[in-house]
């Protein structure tokens, strides 16, 4: 049995009068990944930005009810946020390098955490880093090249070595593959199944296929509201909830 | 909500499918009921008409193995829709085996003497109607995705193994009379194990429709009857 790595109990989440979450109870395993599955607007991504409280950049966002890592409440206005996104890191449908060297967008991170204080201590967090995302054979020599000279993949992988640069315990995914071909998918999901032996991983996704691939257990939302979830099995082979088996079978009205 | 697939052509696949899997099923019906009509009356006329329509069978059999593919490759089918196409596969190839069976019971008419008497193909018959019974059964629970139906052919399989039992000893009996009774008395045998054996494709095809509407395997072993040594 996995331990439960982050809990959200009664989760709600307003954008000004519009209510974007309605009491959300899901928890997510530890070294596991978890998948969010739903049609656009349904909140999977509002629910992941308050793992790392994105939603605060929002001026009209408010957030109420509980969402805890390792029993301690995110939510809390004393939490430090920049450490908070220091443990959980984050990468975006369309890859986001800095406009800076390929070594630059992984040493930024921990240089601003305070993490490789020697220039050896950072090119081995950086290497560390390319190597866990599969990217190092692919870029090693050339280290000083922009970023944004790579390829959609390559670059999508840059920006997941950014995000585990820093040492974080959780990986949030938001569409991290609808940007690219399927060989550089294949690749994200292989890398994802590597790096579920070491972080805990959330990831958005509008492909089916892909969460049975990449994911353990399935949530499908739903106008805002947490529909079903369950292992990710049990969730396309024989779902409980009819709303569930309807959008998964391409049914919605 | 709408029942129906956004993508109407997935819908129309789909159906399609299971129109082609309700007419193999008929036609597995058709020719199981020629066959023991056949082998009771001992009509080596109608022998040739069931071989061939055999064939046809097998063809429905290929042209599913087809549109299930082409569905898999297509659509990626989740869920009931999943259950349903690889539910499609299993139950065809069921069907295809029963028609095997009643191919092969034709083929056993030929030698039989035409003037065998009734007490001898009695318990024959009863057994034959009830494996058709079984057989319309379970394409009914198909058809109506009725669990309690298929669970209640499953459970009644006992009964096939039961009258196969009592049509054997029949057999064995008239055998052990006269020794020249032996070469077509074998022949009934096979026929009777091959009712039998199309009982289990038919439980088979009930395991799968209980699988198909509720997307649980039955639990439990199979009721078993009285079973001849082999």
């Amino acid at each position: 049995m996995s331990n439960i790595k982050i809990k959200s109990k009664n989760l709600n989440v307003y954008y000004g009068d519009k209510q974007a979450l309605f009491d959300v109870n899901l928890d997510l395993n530890e070294k596991e990944v978890t998948a969010l599955i739903g049609p656009s607007g349904c909140g999977k991504s509002t629910f992941i930005r308050c793992i790392n409280r994105m939603n605060d950049v929002i001026d009209i966002c408010k957030v109420t009810g509980n969402i805890e890592m390792d029993g301690i409440n995110i939510n809390d206005k004393d939490l430090d946020v920049v450490s908070l996104r220091e443990r959980v890191g984050m990468v975006f449908q369309k890859p986001n390098p800095f406009p800076k060297s390929i070594y630059d967008n992984i040493s930024y991170g921990p240089k601003i955490h305070g993490k490789g204080e020697t220039k050896s201590e950072l090119d081995q967090i950086v290497e560390n880093s390319l190597k866990k995302s599969a990217l190092w054979e692919e870029v090693k020599d050339r280290l000083d090249e922009p970023g944004t000279s790579l390829s959609g993949g390559q670059q999508q992988r840059l920006c997941i070595a950014r995000a585990i640069s820093v040492n974080p315990e959780v990986i949030l995914m938001d569409e991290p593959c609808s940007a690219l071909d399927p060989i550089a998918t294949a690749k994200i999901e292989e890398l994802i199944d590597e790096l579920k032996k070491t972080y805990t991983i959330v990831i958005v996704t509008h492909s089916m296929a892909q969460a049975v691939r990449v994911s353990q257990k399935t949530g499908f939302f739903h106008l805002g509201k947490l529909i079903e979830v369950g292992k990710t099995e049990k969730i396309f082979k024989n779902p409980d909830n009819k709303m569930t088996q309807d959008y998964i079978t391409g049914r919605f009205g | 909500m709408s029942n129906e697939h956004t993508v109407k052509s997935y819908e129309e696949e789909l159906q399609f499918l299971k129109d082609s899997l309700i007419k193999m099923g008929s036609l597995t019906e058709s020719q199981l009921s020629d066959a023991m009509d056949a082998v009771i009356k001992v009509d080596k006329d109608s022998i040739d008409k069931i071989i061939k329509s055999d064939e046809e069978i097998n063809k429905f059999r290929s042209k599913i193995d087809t549109q299930i593919m082409n569905l898999l490759v297509k659509r990626a089918p989740m869920a009931i829709d999943l259950r349903e196409t690889i539910s499609s596969l299993k139950i065809s190839q069921d069907l295809e085996r029963i028609g095997d069976l009643s191919k092969s019971n034709a083929k056993k008419v030929k030698p039989l003497p035409l003037d065998l008497p009734d007490e001898l193909l009695g318990n024959l018959k009863r057994l034959g109607e009830l494996v058709m019974k079984q057989l319309n059964d379970v394409l009914d629970s198909y058809v109506n995705k009725n669990f309690d139906k298929a669970k209640e052919v499953w459970e009644k399989d006992e009964q096939v193994d039961d009258l196969t039992y009592i049509a054997m000893e029949s057999v064995i009996d008239f055998l052990s009379k006269d020794k020249k009774n032996l070469d077509f008395s074998t022949h009934l045998i096979f026929a009777t194990k091959n009712l039998e054996r199309a009982g289990d494709h038919i439980t088979n095809i009930a395991e799968t429709v209980c699988y198909l509407v509720k997307g649980e395997y039955l639990k439990g072993s199979r009721p078993k009857g009285k079973v001849i040594q082999e």
